[in-house]
């Protein structure tokens, strides 16, 4: 292995190792250090806290464990364990156990593995007798506090080493492993902490995420000049694109294919398979369907993976040459991190190639290679103050102590950088947890419940464990999807129409674990659509491919001639067609048949909170339901045809960024996506069992008695900081105002009509109030109505309002004296013919004279009030006298139809 | 007689020569239901007995009616309605008399209850109204008269162009089919007999109109006639038959 290597370097740190640690490299056929051991090690020598940030497959592990091993071969053994090594993936952590037990045989060392996969025999025997080394997840470590033998065992750990560590720092699991490394500083005081990660942006955050406010120490090693990444244009067809995929796969070596969706996956998959060297591998699949992939490739029998982000982690699957990333990679980090996989052996250069699959596609892939390359990489973002994480966290700090003192929780929480500022929240969410009867408060202590055992054992992860609930379509007679069970819980219920799958469905019922549906017609106007989750498009990203765009630079970029022929065309066949190019600094709002698209170069944050703010500002000012489909590039807002482009440059115009928080809040409350997310947390927090029955109970309701808690406000904080940018929005609104971004009206173009990559459908329904006067309105307009001509006398006619005329006539006569009667008043037509009349007569033939001299001076509003119940004449002109137009006309006929109802002649 | 509204429950109002406050299903002691069902919520019986207590305040009627299923669960009493109940009810009698139609729920409701307040299940006419939980099939001599059913909780959803917009509780009005509920008519009696079915006060509950009409789930709803049915919200907006709801459904 190590000819391969011109400049191999000899050993530096012989005598700071032990003689069996060196002679083991030595055995491993490391003769050369690859540069992160080169720097990492003798700092974790000298008991530092430390990040190493190296790419994948440039021996992180051993950086961290040879030194660790040097260690625990040089103090005696305490009895308990004395390393943890933890890894996001069960997958992973048998990896690593397969790479490590090889150095513990050779050490007399001790090693185990426990997560949730491990037989109660080996975690018995783990509590008696404790391996040196326990290798496991951040959820088991969790359980590791529950018992109390284990709890022990603890107490003696010196290393934690924290790997993958980037996949956790963004996520609510690394929060909760955050508040565990702080619980296990109670039992181990200072142990030195050791996090591995793949490239980020701010290895800074990373340390103060590990280490709280420990000092540590940054090991950084640049990917760039490992790194060589190719675009090229694949086509604009699927065809095409498999045609150019299958073409480059016929090389000589090992190739894994990375695609953004299961969808994709499959889809190349099938179209793939007769060539009979290709196999899928994504998260949908069974484990033993996707091992059995691993080992084929890992053999040789196979030579090209298509697969999803499963494979981006550093599990073993032997030799790759090459990385095809099918579509943009959406941001740097995850093209730095697959890209990675290729040349998994130390001083390779990983090869990759993105294939991009369109117009946005190519130049977004172009942007995102340059910065790949110039090492711009996004930064992980933390979850400070996660409510819900904390209250899991002290629902296990109240069964690992019994009571304990609220002053003590806070110091042991505040220690980790995710809650070192959490005085408040900790009250809040104490207080709630105390309503559940997760804890129960006593003065200053909070003490444990029997509830709290139990929602630990089915809460010791993080992680969503979404129940998803069968879509069957009554029909078909056939399963034509699944849905995420809170989505189900917090939005549908019978009669409610959503998309998913790209078809409208009304359910019909809830029962028995499953949704039954059928094909809804209604196409027009948007619901909730359920398409699961995106990678979001960052906006420092779709920005730059607006200033690709604005200064049509894409030979900057790339030198492959296709990819710089189709861009060229494509923005040259704008101009042809006189549409302006939407751009870093011009918005383009283009009218469609189905509504308007906003072009905006914001990515997908902003672009989700933009679409957003002004869809419910549209949405109050029309009175009319907004959907919104979005991607980081466009906003299709479906509207009703007579709101346009113009309309919403004025709702733009008018709009102060000051406010848009404010609306967001508003907004978002009503929609499918924040009920999603508030179901989410609350289950986490306790206040919803994972299993609890939602066939029988009016959630809808329930969901109010959130109103104003911590978990609602958690809800909204994960939503603000995970799914949308409402800073960024209220930004680019503040450039428009300066006058820094232009922004345009016109037709679709071809940009516009690009289509939506991504699309997460919502309805910001309009005021109750509308909803009932659409009712009514629809209720008066089919309602039956009797013209009859009070000129002649000689006419009548039986019809629907919506049928009359906007000034009905007589068409024996011509005369507009019309009546307007309700279908059981036709009789009194013939009253009005009657030479000779009785007294009663007479009055009757004055009211209709009456009518007919209403419908004369107001034409058909005076028929439709007249069609309302209990209104007459009399209350038809007092009606007709407020002047009241559109809503407020239909306003008045319903406190009219109020006062008749509550008479005793309606209910006899 | 006149029927007001009060969309602050909801309640009604019935007044003839008496002034009658009318309340269904408040079903205290719901929430250690729900958490057996894996919702934890705390009581929020002290919130909807102020809103009981508000409506009495601004309706000053002559007697709070309790239409059925005043406590919640069956078919024990659970520790949260034994310590709850007595001074829910004693707060409402502090303002107003008070009688008690019982409902399905309200298995021994007796013992929390004074005498005369306890009014017979089959239901009973008070001021020429006729009044039934509606879980059982009504006396023959409440047919004639308007009937005032609380069981169902009736809701109903609205529609605009694009989707549901508002899902609220909701009145419904029927006339009884005498021929489906299996009672000869009165003699004598001519008069149709309507019956009003009144939406839960408990903000929990509820079943969509269309439901309780496709799915009847009481000798009195199996027996209205569907082509009498009409909706009405709680402040007493006229929303219009029930046809008119399923073309909407259809559409």
């Amino acid at each position: 292995m190590s000819a391969r290597y011109p400049h191999w370097r000899t050993m530096l740190l012989p005598d700071r190792l032990d003689e069996r640690v060196r002679s083991c490299i030595k055995k491993r056929g490391f003769f050369a250090l690859s540069d992160p051991q080169m720097q990492a090690i003798p700092l974790i020598l000298d008991e530092k806290n430390i990040v190493l940030i190296a790419p994948t497959g440039t021996g992180k592990t051993e950086s961290a464990m040879i030194p660790v091993f040097n260690a625990l071969l040089s103090t005696p053994s305490s009895g308990g364990i004395r390393a943890l090594y933890i890894t996001p993936l069960r997958s992973l952590n048998r990896d690593i156990l397969s790479r490590m037990e090889w150095w513990c045989r050779e050490l007399s060392l001790s090693i185990g593995v426990r997560h949730g996969d491990t037989p109660a025999s080996e975690r018995r025997r783990q509590a008696l007798a404790p391996p040196e080394l326990l290798i496991t997840t951040p959820e088991t470590l969790q359980a590791l506090f529950m018992g109390k033998r284990l709890r022990r065992h603890l107490a003696g750990i010196r290393y934690v080493i924290v790997d993958e560590i980037h996949e956790l720092a963004g996520s609510k699991r690394g929060a909760q492993l955050a508040v565990a490394l702080e619980r296990l500083h109670v039992y181990a005081g200072n142990f030195q902490r050791i996090g591995l990660s793949a490239t980020v942006g701010n290895p800074d955050e990373i340390g103060r995420f590990l280490c709280g406010a420990r000092p540590f120490t940054v090991v950084r090693v640049p990917v760039a000049k490992d790194l060589e990444i190719a675009v090229k244009f694949a086509g604009e067809s699927f065809k095409q694109q498999v045609e150019t995929l299958s073409s480059m796969l016929g090389r000589k070596g090992s190739t894994l294919v990375f695609v953004n969706t299961r969808v994709t996956a499959e889809a190349l998959g099938h179209e793939l398979f007769e060539r009979g060297d290709v196999e899928v591998h994504h998260g949908s699949l069974s484990r033993d369907v996707r091992i059995d992939a691993e080992e084929r490739f890992k053999r040789g029998e196979i030579n090209t993976l298509i697969c999803t982000s499963s494979m981006e982690l550093g599990i073993d699957i032997g030799r790759v040459d090459h990385v095809i990333q099918f579509g943009s990679p959406r941001e740097v980090a995850r093209l730095i991190q697959r890209v990675g996989r290729a040349g998994h052996q130390l001083h390779t250069v990983s090869r990759g190639t993105i294939l991009a699959t369109g117009f946005s596609d190519l130049l977004e892939s172009l942007v995102i290679a340059r910065r790949a390359r110039a090492n711009e990489i996004e930064n992980v973002i933390p979850h400070m103050n996660a409510a819900d994480v904390l209250a899991n966290q002290i629902a296990g700090i109240s069964v690992e102590y019994g009571e304990i003192e609220r002053e003590r929780v806070r110091e042991i929480i505040g220690r980790s950088h995710v809650f070192s500022d959490s005085v408040s929240l900790l009250e809040d969410v104490c207080l709630q947890m105390q309503e559940h009867r997760l804890i129960r408060l006593d003065g200053s202590r909070i003490i444990t419940t029997a509830r709290a055992r139990k929602y630990l054992a089915g809460n010791l992860s993080m992680i969503h464990d979404e129940r998803k609930v069968p879509v069957f379509d009554m029909v078909s007679r056939r399963t034509v999807g699944t849905l995420d069970e809170s989505f189900v819980v917090g939005w549908v219920h019978t009669g409610a129409v959503f998309i998913t799958k790209g078809q409208l469905w009304r359910v019909i019922e809830i029962a028995d674990g499953k949704l039954t549906v059928e094909p809804a017609r209604k196409v027009q106007g948007e619901l909730p659509s359920w398409e699961g989750e995106q990678i979001p498009v960052p906006y420092s990203i779709a920005r730059e491919v607006g200033g690709v765009r604005r200064n049509r630079t894409i030979r900057d970029y790339t030198s492959e001639p296709a990819g710089i022929r189709y861009a060229e065309n494509f923005l040259l066949d704008m101009d042809k067609n006189r549409s302006r190019v939407p751009t870093d600094q011009l918005i383009t709002l283009e009218n469609t048949d189905e509504g308007v698209i906003c072009n905006i170069c914001a990515g997908h944050k902003a672009n989700e909170a933009f679409g957003r703010v002004i869809s419910i500002i549209l949405s109050a000012k029309f009175g009319t339901t907004v959907g919104i489909e979005l991607d980081a590039y466009r906003i299709l807002l479906r509207l009703p045809s007579h709101i346009r482009a113009a309309d919403v440059r004025d709702a733009l115009d008018g709009l102060d960024p000051a406010h848009m928080p404010g609306i967001i809040r508003l907004a978002l409350k009503r929609t499918a996506l924040f009920k999603w997310k508030l179901v989410q947390v609350a289950k986490k927090f306790g206040a919803i069992d994972p299993d609890a029955d939602f066939e029988r109970i009016s959630i809808q309701k329930l969901l109010d008695f959130f109103d104003g808690t911590v978990i609602q406000q958690e809800a909204y904080r994960e939503l603000l900081s995970e799914y949308m940018d409402i800073d960024t929005a209220a930004a680019i609104v503040e450039l428009v105002r300066k006058g820094e971004i232009t922004v345009t009206t016109g037709r679709l173009s071809i940009i516009g009509a690009e289509g939506l990559l991504t699309s997460r459908d919502e309805i910001p329904p309009p005021t109750a109030d509308q909803a009932v006067i659409a009712a009514v309105r629809r209720r008066l307009e089919s309602d039956e109505v009797v013209l009859c001509c009070m000129n002649c006398r000689d006419w009548k006619s039986r019809t629907v309002v919506s049928r009359v005329p906007a000034t009905p006539q007589c068409p024996k006569c011509g005369a507009r004296l019309i009546a307007a009667l309700k279908p059981w008043e036709e009789p009194l037509c013939a009253v009005a013919g009657k030479k000779k009349k009785s007294d009663e007569e007479r009055a009757t033939e004055l009211r209709l004279i009456k009518n007919a001299n209403i419908v004369l001076s107001s034409g058909k509003k005076a028929v439709i009030a007249l069609a309302a119940r209990g209104v007459g004449p009399e209350n038809a002109s007092r009606i007709i006298g407020t002047l009241a137009d559109g809503d407020a006309f239909y306003r008045e006929i319903l406190k009219a139809e109020r006062n008749y109802i509550q008479t005793h002649r309606f209910w006899q | 007689m006149n029927l007001q509204f009060i969309s602050d429950g909801p309640a009604l109002i019935v007044e003839n020569r008496t002034r009658v406050l009318v309340v269904a299903d408040l079903h205290f002691g719901i929430e250690s239901d729900l958490a057996d069902h894996g919702w934890h919520f705390s009581s929020r019986s002290a919130e909807r007995v102020k809103k009981v207590c508000a409506c009495i305040e601004t309706t000053n009627p002559d007697l709070l009616l309790l239409l059925g299923d005043v406590k919640h669960s069956i078919p024990k009493t659970t520790r949260q309605e034994f310590f709850e109940i007595p001074g829910i009810l004693s707060a409402f009698r502090d303002l107003v008399p008070i009688m008690v139609i019982p409902g399905n729920h309200d298995i021994a409701i007796g013992r929390f209850l004074h005498d005369g307040e306890l009014l017979p299940k089959a239901g009973a006419i008070i001021d020429g109204v006729a009044y039934l939980h509606g879980h059982t099939i009504p006396s023959p001599g409440l047919l004639g008269h308007l009937i005032i059913a609380g069981h169902h909780h009736p809701m109903v959803s609205l529609h605009d162009e694009v989707g549901c917009s508002l899902r609220a509780p909701a009145y419904l009005a029927a006339e009884l089919d005498p021929a489906k509920l299996r009672r000869a008519e009165k003699k004598g009696t001519r008069r149709k007999t309507r019956v009003l079915f009144m939406p839960a006060f408990n903000e929990v509950a509820g079943f969509d109109i269309l439901r309780i009409i496709r799915h009847p789930f009481s000798p009195l709803s199996r027996s209205i006639r569907i082509d009498t049915a009409e909706v009405f919200l709680t402040e007493g907006t006229y929303v219009g038959p029930v046809s008119a709801l399923e073309d909407d459904v259809a559409a």
